[in-house]
């Protein structure tokens, strides 16, 4: 079972006739495409790392930016708010101060009425005293004088 | 096989062993022929796997490929370990080659009696084994002085001369177990399976088949990492210096 012979050598030559065979033919286009895939592979997840990498970037921009409008649209309503308060309260203020204005002036024209009401009362008080008194001192009273006395009579009586 | 292998098989058969290697005399001088034939069926076993997968090799791997890229990457790795990358590059094919042989070789034996032929593997030869073992050990030599000139034999007299004798017997062992153990493994393995099938014709040698399966693939690897370990002083010492 265990004799040395010639087989030795003619195994030895066969496999170094398979070495060869192998390492010619068979070898390297298994070894090249692995080494491609190899290659493709670490290429892909470093591009997907780079990818990954710019859209963080991106992201953060597009949160800065979003944060920079959400800012500023808060400064626009709160100076519109204000402008709006500050309109509110001129136009407030205004309508105040014309409101016075005109119920003054009804006050004035009122007593302008009244002062011009109580006149003619007064002068056709004077004209029916005087028609009054000259009936009953039977004489005609008209010279300037008694209309002053006469005057000073009715004032003294409106004013009590 | 021809009258004369028949008449070689009958004559073996009479002789009383289990195992038959079928001598003949040739231009060589006696050659085993049944070895002989298992070498060429495990040859062409390897060529045809690697031409399959080679002749038209594909992105996404699948099927055979994926196999086989399995079985180069984890050589690969084992070679990038113990050669480094340079080493890796220069004895890939050889490597490959040679766990290949002997994984193919070591299968073989266990389809004893399903396809009718008389399949043994090579490997059960003590000649291959040592073909194979003598190849590396010598080869090893080579490609040390290839790479570092005579001074790779420095290793011999390191670290001091005093381990002369240790060296010279380690470098007499390393090819001597490598082949004895190859050999006794493979051809204790298929007598073991021919006495199982005389004693039980199911389920026993079934057993043992799988167990053989699983003992092809280890001695291969075996082999192959011892190789690698002789290899390994012809490209290390070469990186430290």
């Amino acid at each position: 079972m265990v004799n040395f012979n010639a087989t030795l050598i003619a195994q030895i030559l066969n496999f170094l006739i398979l070495v060869f065979v192998l390492a010619k033919f068979a070898y390297k286009p298994v070894v090249r495409i692995m080494d491609e895939r190899k290659n493709k592979i670490a290429g892909d997840l470093e591009a997907a790392e780079k990818a990954k990498d710019e859209a963080e970037a991106v992201k953060a921009e597009y949160a800065a930016k979003l944060a920079n409008a959400r800012q500023e649209a808060q400064a626009i309503i709160d100076n519109a708010r204000k402008t709006a308060q500050a309109a509110h309260d001129k136009i407030v203020a205004e309508t105040k101060a014309e409101q016075d204005q005109i119920i003054a002036t009804a006050k004035e024209a009122i007593a302008l009425e009244k002062k011009k009401a109580m006149d003619d009362i007064r002068v056709q008080v004077i004209s029916l005293s005087m028609i009054a008194a000259g009936k009953i001192v039977e004489q005609k009273l008209g010279s300037e004088e008694d209309k002053k006395l006469a005057g000073e009579i009715v004032d003294s009586i409106l004013k009590k | 096989m021809g009258n004369v292998a028949a008449d070689a098989a009958k004559e073996a058969a009479n002789s009383g062993e289990i195992i038959h290697y079928l001598a003949q005399n040739t231009f060589l001088g006696e050659v085993n022929m049944q070895t002989m034939y298992m070498t060429w069926v495990t040859m062409a076993i390897v060529f045809v796997l690697f031409l399959l997968v080679c002749r038209n090799p594909k992105m996404v791997p699948s099927g055979l490929q994926n196999a086989m890229e399995i079985i180069l990457d984890f050589l690969n790795g084992l070679m990038e370990d113990n050669l480094g990358t340079k080493g890796r590059k220069f004895m890939a094919p050889f490597i490959v080659t040679l766990f290949m042989f002997i994984l193919v070789s070591n299968e073989l034996g266990i389809f004893l009696p399903q396809i009718g032929v008389h399949w043994t593997s090579p490997t059960n030869d003590i000649n291959t084994c040592f073909a194979l073992s003598l190849l590396v050990a010598f080869s090893a030599y080579m490609v040390g002085v290839m790479k570092q000139g005579l001074g790779h034999f420095k290793h011999f007299i390191s670290p001091s001369p005093a381990f002369l004798p240790l060296h010279l017997l380690d470098a007499v062992t390393k090819p001597l177990t490598m082949a004895l153990r190859l050999f006794g493994n493979i051809l204790a393995g298929e007598i073991l399976l021919i006495v199982l099938y005389q004693l039980s014709p199911w389920v026993i040698p079934e057993l043992w088949v799988m167990f053989s399966l699983f003992i092809g693939f280890v001695q291969a690897f075996i082999f192959t990492i011892l190789a690698l370990g002789s290899y390994a002083l012809a490209f290390a010492s070469h990186d430290e210096h």
